[in-house]
This record gives C-alpha cells, structure tokens and sequence, in this order.
C-alpha cells in the first residue's frame, strides 16, 4: 500500500517539477522535448513503481502537455489540429512506454525472486544431504561397532564356554549326579585334563582382556614409551626366548647386522612386538619350517626389524587389513593340536606399539616369494635425552 | 564296545572338542571329534553315531550346512550348539530339522540331559506307527479313530486343528519345534509367516490342557524359537 501510495505521489511530483522547470521555457522548447520529457517521468515511475502508477503519470503527462504547452495555453483545447496528433502520438506512447517498462520491471522481479527461491532450496537440498551423509556415518559407525562387539563377544565367550563345561563336570563328579546317569568316576588322567583346559583358557580369557586394554590404551593415544638406550640383540633375544614354547619344532635364524647402534625404545614394548610376529610366524606355517629374524641399519638411518616365515603367506589385498583390529587371515583351532587360537589383536597392538615409537610396520611376501615377512622399522633416537611419562600405562598384556 | 551310544561333536575349537570328549566319555559314550563340517560329515559317513552335537559357525562347512547334508541321508538327532547372537541360523538349523539346541557357555548336565532326551526319542519314534489307532504319551491318552483326548484322565475336547496340533506335539515329544515347523505341518506352505495364528492357537491349548494340571506346563515356549511339548512322566 505504502509503495503505491509512493507510486502515485512519485508520479505527481516527477510531472509536476518536468511542468514547473519548462512552463516558463515554453516559448523556447519546441513540443517534441517536453512530450519526451512527461515520457522520461512515466518510465521513471513505471520501472520504480510498477504500470498504475504510470499510467497516472500519462494521464498527467497528456493533461499538463496539453494545458500548459499546446496552444491556446491555459486551455484543455487545441489550435492546430497537428496538435492533436501530437497529444494523440504522446498519451499512446506514454501508455506504452508505461505498461512496457513496468512488465519488464515485474519481469527481473520474478526472475530475481526464482533465483533467489532456486538459492534456497539448492541450500536446503545441500543440508539434507549432509544430515544424510551423516546419517549415512553414524550408521556405518554403529555397524562397525556391532561387528566389533561381536568379535570381542565370540573372543570372551569360547574360553568360557569351555571353562563352563570343565567344571560342571568335575562339579558333577563331586556332587553326584542325577539319579538317571550310571555312576562314573572321571579317571585321573580326565581329572588333570579338565583342569588343564580350565588352566589354559583361563590364560587365554586373561590374554585376551590383557590385549583390549592396550589396544584401547593405543587407540585413546595413552600409550606412554618408557624410552630407555638398548641393544637389538637382546630384545630379540627376550622375544624368542618367550616364544620357545611355540618354535620348538622350528628352524630359528637370527641374523643381526654386527655394529648396530643402540636403539632409544621401551624394550618391552618392542620386544613385545617380536614376540607377537615370532609366535604368529610359528602359528601360520608348519612345524619344521624355518623361521627368520634380521636386523640391520637401513639407507635413511632406520633400524629395520623383520620376521619371516616359510607358511602359506597372506594375500597381497589382505596385508593391511591383518593390522585391522580383530581381523583374523585365517581361523585356527586344528583339532589336533591344543594351541589357543588367535584373538585378532596381535599385530593391531604391534602396529600401534611400532608407529608409537614413530616407525613403520609391513607385510612383504618373503624371500622365495614363499611365506610372510613383517617387517617394522625403528628411528636410532640417538638425541633427545628428555624422559617422557616414565610409570604411566605400561603394556597391559603379554600376548 | 558296540553297545555304547556314539556321539559325534563337531566343533572347531579343540578347547571345548577335548572338553567335551572327556566328560561324554566319562558317562559311558563313544565320542569322536571332526573339527569342521566337511570331517563331521566324513565321520558321520565312515562311523554312524547315534546322535551329532555341532557347533555353528565353523570353517570350510559351517553346523546348518553340515545339518542340511545330514538330514539329507539321516534322521539321526542333532543337538546344536549355539551362542547369544546367532538366533537366526539357529532356528534356521531347527527349521531343516536339527532337534534342540544348547546355548554357550553350557553346564555338562544340561547337555547330557538334551543328549538323553534325544536318544530316547530317537530309540522310540520306531513304536509310534500310523497303523496305531491309540497314542500313549505321559498324561496323554490319544484315540485317533474316535479322536477322544484324556489328559490325566480327564477328557478333553478340542477343535480339529487343535486336535492335529496335539497329536503333532505328541509325536514329536521332547524337539523343538520352530514356529516355521509348526504352521507348515498343521496349516501348510502358504501359513509359515503367520506366527499369530500359532500364538492364539497355542494359548487355547494350553488353556484345555493345563487347567486342572496342577501347575504343570505340557507345551514350553522356547523364547524367540518356537515350542517344545512334553507329555509328562
């Protein structure tokens, strides 16, 4: 309402001022500049304020043209019939001029307003997306969590599930049983069998919540180094001596460059590592084969570590994802050996102990193309004597 | 030797294979051990145990392949091994006709009495014939010419569908039997998604069966599986 009302004010004013400023002048400005003039008013009100606001600027325009410029002045008559062309000519092209303009006024007016209107829908179409996608996310997010609850579920309940029917069967023998089974006393040589299982995989359960906590510790970034100067040889040799247990049918090679400098790690920790990749090594290849362990100084100053094996080697497209946390290459548990299987968290806490130390961990196929060799690689640190975070968090497990 | 029941266990976690060998042995059963599916079904194949107890998830052939093959050239009882989680493939296991399941971790007793149970149902479906025109089971007395039921011997009188129900039940005392089982054998194909039918027909049955019964309970629910009858005694 306002801008109409501003509208017809506008057109008011613009005819009056073009008549005040030429009225006087009439005598010197010939007919056509003052007929151009009103038209000048009626496009300047119809691109501002639309086609009836111009359309009253015409009327005007015609009226004042008339009354004050054509002969007889000051009269709503006309002299020469020339005249009335003229007046004719002028109202119809104000007209014109008028509805034209104010058309292509609405007409930038729609399309402004569709673009704008286009803006915000491509905005409100971009942020449906993005909730989506996060959505999207979360969901793959929440799966990843199920899978790895699980793992981690399967990984607690087998030990149990065996501890659980260990027991209740020597429970039985203690207790009685029910009045339908014939009485039979387990033999001593089942006694100790049972308590066996109930022995190892108790070890196993403890291993296994051993090994969540470091890879927990890993991936909140809390596993503190308790850096210390030391010899390669000898975490080597504290790695295989644990191992023993499972290289006994095995060919141990050590192959150690002579003159390594010391290294600045928390040996534990890297020991830890070579005893995860030797017991793996002696798990996934049969029982007499060789395996090889080598250190020596490589080209960009890294102490490079590697174990390798002479078994069935891991497929090109699965050697990152054994590092995966819970991933398994293969499922163990051969029937006729009594070996634990694996918990799938090994070689995820040996990359997370190794890329602490700021190295780097891999899998190559081994020499001969037979087999596996993981290697790690391990700065000398020969700087730096600064202490960091001596007692917090040490490793929880010894896998 | 002979006269031992067989067990086969099929299993690829030694632990539990080494467990379980000792304490079914120990009650006077033949056991032998296959790590996996494909060396449970050669076992099977070579040596015929009277019964099969197998875990699920397994390499090379998994429980409900292994249960699949076996049913294939056996009705002999299959008792499964499951744990929290695998809900689906164990009544998938149930629907191709395994016969009861044990939930890990399990207590010794609780699988030698499904052990037992499936034996004896096993060494007596041989006695339960279409030519007999009466069923004993339990508190069950079945006359399927005049189709009079007595529970305890009170008389009960049931609808036909809730007639074929019972005496579908009966015959399978002791199994479970998925709600998949249920609808095919008494409605057919065409019914096996509509669990409700089966609920509401089940609750009327229970209604006629177990009032006067003392508390007792003839049809159990196995929750989220299906139903297991037992006639009593």
């Amino acid at each position: 309402m306002n801008l109409k009302g501003a509208g017809y004010f506008g057109a008011v004013v613009g005819t009056t001022v073009v008549t005040a400023l030429m009225a006087p002048f009439h005598e010197q400005i010939n007919s056509t500049t003052v007929a151009l003039a009103f038209l000048l008013v009626v496009l300047f009100v119809a691109l501002f304020w639309g086609s009836r606001p111009a359309l009253l600027a015409s009327v005007l325009g015609m009226f004042c043209f008339n009354f004050f410029f054509l002969p007889p002045l000051y009269t709503l008559s006309i002299a020469h019939p020339p005249n009335w062309v003229a007046l004719t000519a002028f109202f119809t092209t104000a007209l014109a001029v008028g509805q034209l303009s104010a058309r292509a006024r609405r007409k930038a007016q729609e399309a402004e307003a569709g673009r704008r209107e286009i803006e915000r829908l491509y905005q409100e179409l971009q942020a449906v997306f993005e909730r989506a996608s996060q959505a999207e996310a979360l969901r793959q997010s929440e799966r990843l969590k199920s899978a790895l609850l699980d793992a981690v579920t399967h990984d607690l309940r087998t030990p149990l599930t065996s501890i659980k029917a260990s027991i209740t069967t020597l429970l039985d023998e203690v207790r009685g049983r029910s009045p339908e089974e014939p009485l039979v006393t387990l033999d001593s040589e089942s006694r100790l069998e049972m308590m066996e299982v109930i022995d190892e995989e108790s070890d196993r359960l403890n291993r296994f919540i051993g090994g969540l906590i470091d890879l927990a510790r890993i991936e909140a970034g809390e596993l503190h180094l308790r850096r210390r100067w030391g010899a390669v040889d000898e975490i080597i040799s504290t790695a295989l001596t644990r191992a023993e247990p499972f290289t006994k049918g095995h060919e141990v090679e050590v192959d150690i460059e002579s003159e390594l400098p010391v290294v600045r790690v928390d040996e534990r920790a890297v020991s830890e590592v070579v005893y995860t990749l030797v017991e793996n090594a002696a798990k996934y290849s049969p029982g007499i084969a060789k395996i090889r362990i080598s250190a020596a100084r490589s080209d960009d100053g890294m102490i490079k570590m590697s174990v390798e094996d002479q078994g069935e080697g891991i497929a090109v497209d699965l050697r990152e994802r054994v590092f995966d946390k819970f991933f398994r290459a293969t499922r163990d548990g051969d029937i006729s050996t009594h070996q634990p299987s694996g918990t799938g968290m090994g070689l995820a806490i040996a990359k997370g102990i190794v890329e602490a130390h700021d190295g780097n961990i891999w899998i190559e196929s081994a020499t001969g193309g037979k087999g596996t060799r993981v290697v790690f690689t391990l700065p000398v640190g020969d700087e730096e004597p600064t202490e960091q975070a001596e007692s917090s968090a040490p490793l929880a497990s010894k896998l | 030797m002979s006269d031992k029941p067989r067990i086969l266990v099929v299993d690829d976690e030694a632990q539990l294979t080494r467990v379980l060998r000792t304490g079914l042995s120990s009650r006077g059963y033949d056991v032998r051990a296959a790590a996996d599916g494909l060396a449970g079904f050669e076992t099977f194949s070579d040596w015929h145990p009277d019964l099969v107890i197998t875990d699920l998830a397994m390499p090379n052939m998994d429980g409900l392949e292994l249960c699949r093959r076996l049913r294939a050239i056996s009705q002999v009882p299959i008792i499964i091994l499951s744990a929290k989680g695998e809900e689906k493939i164990k009544v998938e296991a149930l629907d191709i006709g395994a016969d009861d399941f044990v939930t890990k971790p399990f207590g010794i007793d609780e699988l030698l009495a499904r052990v037992r149970a499936s034996l004896r149902r096993a060494n007596s479906q041989v006695s339960i014939e279409i030519t007999q025109t009466v069923l004993d089971a339990g508190d069950f007395h079945v006359d399927l010419e005049s189709r009079n039921v007595t529970v305890r011997g009170r008389e009960i009188r049931l609808t036909p569908k809730e007639f074929d129900l019972l005496i579908y039940f009966i015959n399978h005392s002791g199994k479970v039997l998925t709600h998949h089982t249920l609808l095919a054998a008494i409605w057919g194909g065409d019914y096996v998604e509509q669990d409700q039918y089966l609920r509401v027909f089940i609750g009327n049955l229970r209604k006629k069966l177990e009032t006067d019964a003392e508390g007792k309970s003839y049809i159990l629910t196995e929750p989220w599986v299906g139903y297991r009858f037992q006639p009593g005694e």
